[in-house]
């Protein structure tokens, strides 16, 4: 029995080794159950791209830590997304150029300091001036003196004050705009415009890696980059203080791990499901699910400004009559896209069901009729382009076979290697045919998805691509801006949307639906507008 | 000896100095622009883009920007990644996972591979060889991701939601110590593992036909002594080739398992870098590799004396 010996040899030094390893782990469990007061949950997040400064962080991850730590002159309501009042008292205009801004009492940085007139004024300002390349400034240029801050390329800043920033007194400032924007005030909820305390001055850098908000969470401890942002209550909160005793933003880069985690009740919620839980998610959660509309819409974009084949609308319009949107949102999306019948998203004050009416409704026949009158296409094919690492692949693919089917055209598909490459390519005036696009919103205002995507200004500073310029397009949108209500200034931009319904420089395919799920251990949760977690009202269940 | 090691040191600093100017003109002429990648899928500001483009002198040209950078690292500098982090800030923060992890996985590749390999030898064309040559074309012949998130989903999710057991997390927590890397560690180590027990198999049924076992066993010598002190020894030397080799593709080849288990090391600080075209961190980390590479190569080689006494060194 001499071979017995050498495996039990062998058999006891694996265990050995495998014990050796076991026992030196604790058994202590990962999450902080028994924690007092309101209790502590985990969260999915991706790894913020860079240090947590409102001004300069314009990627969702760590919009969505600034979010819990900062508190804005507005936020948005989570129904409507109509701004409402969160530090400002009041938010006044004659003229939608001069805005008088007054601040509610009681708000405080998480170091103590108050929050002040001042403290937006100063944190705007370096905001502004291009030294700081921060990705914010461009929210600053509709506020007078902009340009002295930021004079561009190869030229320094002259000035280091917007000079349309006046501080009256301690809660109270002005701001002049260059030229009136009726809304302004909805664009004062986005993160470039959140207040800083006197201590980012001193070491922006420190701060980014342990940023002081005034909002109702705090960090705890500072980012352990790639593991978890942890932050607790601040309970000194101006406004109405959070449940939760603390929140560790667990990050992950893969989110089928998320996900399992989620299942496994190691995190609680998550914002972002794998397309690989798209089947199975709504039984195994349940109500616990949420499937909403996501401000994103995707377009289908045409090089109008240099390829003579694509110019003329009719063309267009066949195109878009022959896309089965229905098909592609659930066959290839299972439905976490929707049909889009406007350029606009479904959760923006001013949207319209069927705005687009019949030039987004399929009718193939309609289509040919009206595609073979206008002309067709020059050798009868079409290209269509999409950046490859994405996950377009299958729905440009099946767009390309209804239009080869629908309209008896050749389609050619050409993939780029990112959605930049197609940018520039655009940019460079050499990419001729069709290609996908998309655009999410910066602040929930329907002018948010007419100027930056469709106006001449855009073609340079923007993300009009296709080049597209309308004069009665342009009009109609700097009579919205200088509207003297809201609600005026929505039924101007209504008309500069029918307008590109009319023109159809993108065609717009499908918008996006957000989805979330969490676990049985919390209530009240749910995100917003930009798929942020609501974590200041998010209670644990039971 | 000592000579040696001195000798190979000194060839280490043209490869490293070789393999980094290679890896710098690679990033620098790959396609797209690495300030409109960190914006995503908006266009990045024109202005903003400028000017973090001229405060990292990326209009600068090609060998100007290589000079900067090595002349940096000269003095103990590694850059500084697009983001503003210092990237001996991020290879240090996941520099630890990725070695432990590799650690813990060529324990496992080396006892668990050796042990299979003797014991399928020894019982050759028995019940025991069966069942390694099988498990091992299993291993070898299934994907490391798939066997990754069928352990994770069985062990993970399945194991604690049906039965209450805890024992490996889903994701990787740092808290749970070594228990932390044994799933991962076993996933990583699994493919290499087959191979070390096929290697030691074959190996050590050559040897053992060898004269000089022959003569051992002629001695009189217990067979356990046959086996460790004279067949095994020699059987050994293709297995350290294999194994040192594989300790430096281990720490690289770990990107998969590492984003599985959401182990922030090396592998995905790499794979994001090179998504990003952020070229100080990918040449940081590039560089770091083909040293560990250097490194054990040496100990391989080094080893090799203590197997076969025969083998010098000038």
């Amino acid at each position: 029995m001499r071979g017995a010996t050498q495996t039990k040899w062998l058999v006891a030094a694996t265990a050995i080794a495998l014990a050796a390893t076991a026992c030196s782990t604790s058994s202590k469990s990962s999450d902080d159950k028994a924690a007092s007061g309101g209790g502590t949950i985990a969260v999915q997040l991706g790894e913020p791209q860079k240090g947590l400064v409102p001004q300069n962080t314009a990627e969702s991850e760590g919009n969505q830590v600034l979010f819990a730590l900062f508190a804005g002159l507005v936020d948005y309501d989570r129904k409507t997304n109509a701004p409402r009042l969160q530090v400002a008292e009041s938010i006044e205009t004659q003229d939608s150029k001069l805005w008088t801004i007054k601040l509610k009492d009681g708000y405080t940085f998480h170091n103590g300091e108050k929050v002040t007139a001042q403290s937006f004024v100063d944190a705007w300002n370096w905001g502004a001036n291009q030294d700081n390349a921060a990705e914010g400034m461009p929210f600053f240029d509709k506020i007078e003196g902009s340009e002295e801050l930021a004079p561009g390329k190869d030229k320094k800043p002259t000035a280091k004050e917007l000079k349309g920033l006046k501080v009256v007194d301690d809660k109270t400032f002005t701001v002049s705009l260059k030229a009136p924007f009726s809304q302004f005030k909805t664009m004062l909820g986005y993160s470039a415009f959140y207040p800083l305390p006197k201590a980012f001055f001193n070491d922006p850098k420190a701060f980014g890696e342990n940023p002081i908000g005034d909002g109702p969470f705090q960090m705890d401890g500072a980012w352990e980059h790639n593991k978890q942002i942890k932050i607790k209550r601040y309970d000194n909160y101006g406004g109405t203080k959070a449940h939760l005793q603390g929140v560790t933003f667990k990050i992950y880069d893969n989110l089928d791990t998320a996900y399992n985690d989620l299942r496994a009740d190691n995190i609680q919620a998550t914002n972002k499901l794998p397309i690989s839980a798209m089947s199975s998610v709504a039984s195994e959660f349940g109500d616990r699910y949420i499937n909403k509309p996501e401000s994103g819409v995707g377009y289908i974009g045409f090089p109008i400004a240099y390829n003579p084949a694509y110019q003329k609308p009719e063309i267009r319009k066949a195109i878009s009559m022959a896309i089965d949107r229905e098909q592609i949102t659930k066959t290839i999306f299972a439905g976490t896209r929707v049909p889009a019948s406007d350029f606009i998203s479904p959760l923006i004050n001013g949207y319209r069901k069927d705005a687009c009416g019949d030039a987004c409704k399929y009718d193939p026949a309609k289509a040919k009729d009206l595609f073979t009158q206008a002309g067709g296409l020059p050798n009868n094919t079409l290209e269509l382009g999409y950046n490859a690492d994405g996950g377009h692949k299958e729905w440009i693919e099946a767009v390309g076979n209804q239009l080869k089917k629908n309209l008896g055209i050749e389609v050619t598909f050409k993939p780029f290697e990112k959605f930049g490459k197609i940018l520039d390519s655009l940019q460079k005036k050499e990419y001729q045919g069709a290609f996908r696009m998309a655009w999410q919103m910066d602040y929930p205002s329907i002018e948010n998805y007419l100027r930056p995507i469709f106006s001449k200004v855009a073609i340079d500073s923007g993300s009009n691509y296709g080049g597209y310029v309308n004069d009665q397009f342009e009009t109609l949108l700097s009579q919205a801006d200088s509207a003297k209500t809201e609600d005026e200034g929505i039924k101007l931009y209504q008309q500069a949307d029918d307008v590109l319904i009319k023109d159809m420089p993108y065609i717009p395919v499908y918008s996006y639906q957000a989805s979330a799920a969490y676990t049985k251990k919390i209530k009240n949760f749910d995100t917003d507008a930009q798929s942020r977690y609501n974590l200041a009202e998010v209670e644990l269940a039971g | 000896m000592g000579r040696y090691v001195i000798r190979r040191l000194i060839q280490a600093i043209p490869v490293l100095l070789g393999a980094t100017l290679l890896i710098y003109a690679l990033v620098h002429y790959l396609p797209g622009d690495p300030v409109q990648a960190l914006a995503g899928e908006k266009r990045a500001d024109p202005i903003v883009a400028e000017m973090i483009r001229q405060k990292y002198h990326l209009n600068d040209p090609f060998l100007l920007q290589y000079w900067n950078y090595i002349s940096g690292v000269f003095q103990g500098n590694l850059g500084e990644s697009l983001t503003g982090r210092s990237v001996s800030d991020m290879i240090g923060d996941a520099f630890p996972y990725t070695v432990n992890l590799a650690v813990v996985a060529f324990v496992i590749e080396a006892v668990v591979g050796i042990a299979a390999g003797v014991m399928a030898a020894l019982r050759k064309g028995k019940f025991l060889d069966q069942l390694v040559l099988i498990s091992t074309l299993l291993v070898i012949s299934v994907p490391v991701f798939v066997t990754g998130f069928i352990l994770q989903l069985v062990l993970g999710v399945q194991l604690k939601n049906s039965y209450g057991i805890d024992f490996f997390s889903v994701s990787f927590n740092e808290d749970d110590g070594l228990r932390a890397y044994l799933l991962p560690a076993f996933v990583l180590a699994s493919l290499s593992l087959a191979y070390v027990a096929r290697l030691t198999r074959t190996s050590l049924m050559e040897t053992m036909r060898a004269d000089y076992v022959r003569t051992a066993v002629a001695k009189g010598l217990k067979r356990r002594r046959v086996i460790g002190r004279h067949a095994l020894r020699n059987a050994l030397i293709p297995i350290v080739t294999f194994l040192g080799a594989d300790l430096g593709g281990l720490m690289g080849g770990a990107v998969i398992t590492e984003k599985i288990f959401n182990i922030h090391g090396i592998g995905g600080l790499l794979a994001q870098a090179v998504y990003q075209k952020q070229g100080t961190i990918i040449v940081g980390v590039v560089t770091l590799l083909v040293m560990i590479y250097l490194v054990t190569t040496l100990i391989v080689d080094m080893l090799y004396a203590v197997l076969d006494p025969r083998i010098r060194y000038e």
